[in-house]
C-alpha cells in the first residue's frame, strides 16, 4: 500500500495536535485560558530557531508572506473567539463540535479560491472525517 | 425556539467567527505554501502570533498566574502545536488536496480521546466509539 506524502505529514499533525488536546485540558486546569494561550505562543517562539533558514526567508513575494502572516493572525483570532464563545455562556459540549466544522467551509471554498475539486470517493472520506471530528469533540 | 435563541446569543456568533477564522487560516496557509517552504512558513507563523499574545497580556494588565505546572503544560502545548503547524504547512506544500488534508488533520481529537482514556482515565462514550468508526472509515478511504 502506497501512502501519499501528505498523509505522513498529516499523521504528524494528528499525533502532535492530539497530544496538544490533552495538554490544553491539563494546562487550563492550572491557569486561565488567556494565560494558557500566552504561554502557548512562548512555546511557539521557543522553537523558531529550529525553523530559521537564513535571510533568504524574507525574499519571498510580499503576497505569499502576507498569506502566511494573515493565516497566523486568523488562527489566533479564531482561538480567541472560541474562548470568548465559552466565556459568553456557550456550552463547551456544543461549541467545540460546532467550531470543529471549519474544514467544511474549507471544502466549500476550495473550488472557488484554490480551483481544486475532490473526487466522489474523497468527498465521502471528507464527510466521514467531518462526522468523526464532531463526534470525537463531544 | 432553541435554535432561534442560539442565533440571538453571543456565544453562537463567536463560534461562527471561530469557524470563519480557522477556515481562513487553512486556506491562506495553503495559498502561502505554494511559494514558501514549511520551515519558513512556521517561523513567520510563530512570530505573527506574538502581537495577539501581547494584546491578551495587556488585557490581563501584564499579570499571569505563577503556576509552574500550568506554565509547563502551556509551553509544551506551544512546542507541539508548532511541530504540528510545520507538518501542516509541509502537507499543504505536497500539492495534496486542501479539503482532504484539512479534514484529515482536523481529526486530531481522535488521539486526544485515546490519550484522555489512557492518561486521565476518562471513559469512552458511545458517541466517541461512533466517531472512531467514522475516523477509521475516512482513513481507509484516503489510503486508497
Amino acid at each position: 500500500m502506497h501512502l501519499a506524502p501528505w498523509f505522513w505529514y498529516s499523521a504528524i499533525v494528528l499525533v502532535t495536535w492530539g497530544i496538544v488536546g490533552l495538554l490544553q485540558k491539563l494546562s487550563t486546569n492550572e491557569v486561565s485560558a488567556e494565560s494558557a494561550l500566552i504561554w502557548l505562543v512562548v512555546g511557539f517562539v521557543v522553537l523558531t530557531p529550529v525553523f530559521y533558514r537564513g535571510k533568504a526567508m524574507f525574499s519571498y513575494s510580499a503576497l505569499s508572506l502576507t498569506y502566511i502572516v494573515a493565516s497566523s493572525v486568523l488562527n489566533a483570532v479564531g482561538s480567541w473567539a472560541l474562548l470568548a464563545a465559552m466565556k459568553h455562556g456557550g456550552k463547551a459540549a456544543i461549541i467545540v463540535p460546532l467550531t470543529a466544522l471549519y474544514p467544511l467551509l474549507v471544502t466549500l471554498a476550495a473550488p472557488f479560491l484554490l480551483h481544486e475539486s475532490i473526487t466522489p470517493l474523497e468527498g465521502i472520506g471528507v464527510g466521514c472525517a467531518l462526522i468523526a471530528v464532531v463526534l470525537l469533540s463531544t | 425556539m432553541t435554535e432561534l435563541s442560539a442565533l440571538k446569543s453571543k456565544w453562537f456568533w463567536y463560534s461562527v467567527l471561530c469557524i470563519v477564522c480557522w477556515a481562513g487560516w487553512a486556506l491562506l496557509a495553503k495559498m502561502g505554501s505554494y511559494e514558501i517552504p514549511a520551515e519558513a512558513s512556521q517561523f513567520l507563523f510563530a512570530w505573527a502570533a506574538v502581537p495577539v499574545a501581547l494584546v491578551l497580556l495587556a488585557g490581563r494588565r501584564f499579570k499571569l498566574e505563577k503556576n509552574g505546572k500550568g506554565i509547563f503544560y502551556s509551553i509544551a502545548n506551544g512546542v507541539l502545536s508548532a511541530v504540528g503547524s510545520w507538518a501542516l504547512f509541509a502537507a499543504y506544500r505536497t500539492n495534496g488536496n486542501t479539503s482532504v488534508i484539512t479534514a484529515v488533520t482536523a481529526m486530531y481529537p481522535l488521539i486526544s480521546v485515546v490519550l484522555a482514556i489512557a492518561v486521565l482515565r476518562e471513559r469512552l462514550t458511545k458517541l466517541h466509539l461512533l466517531g472512531l468508526a467514522f475516523a477509521t472509515a475516512a482513513f481507509i478511504i484516503f489510503s486508497f
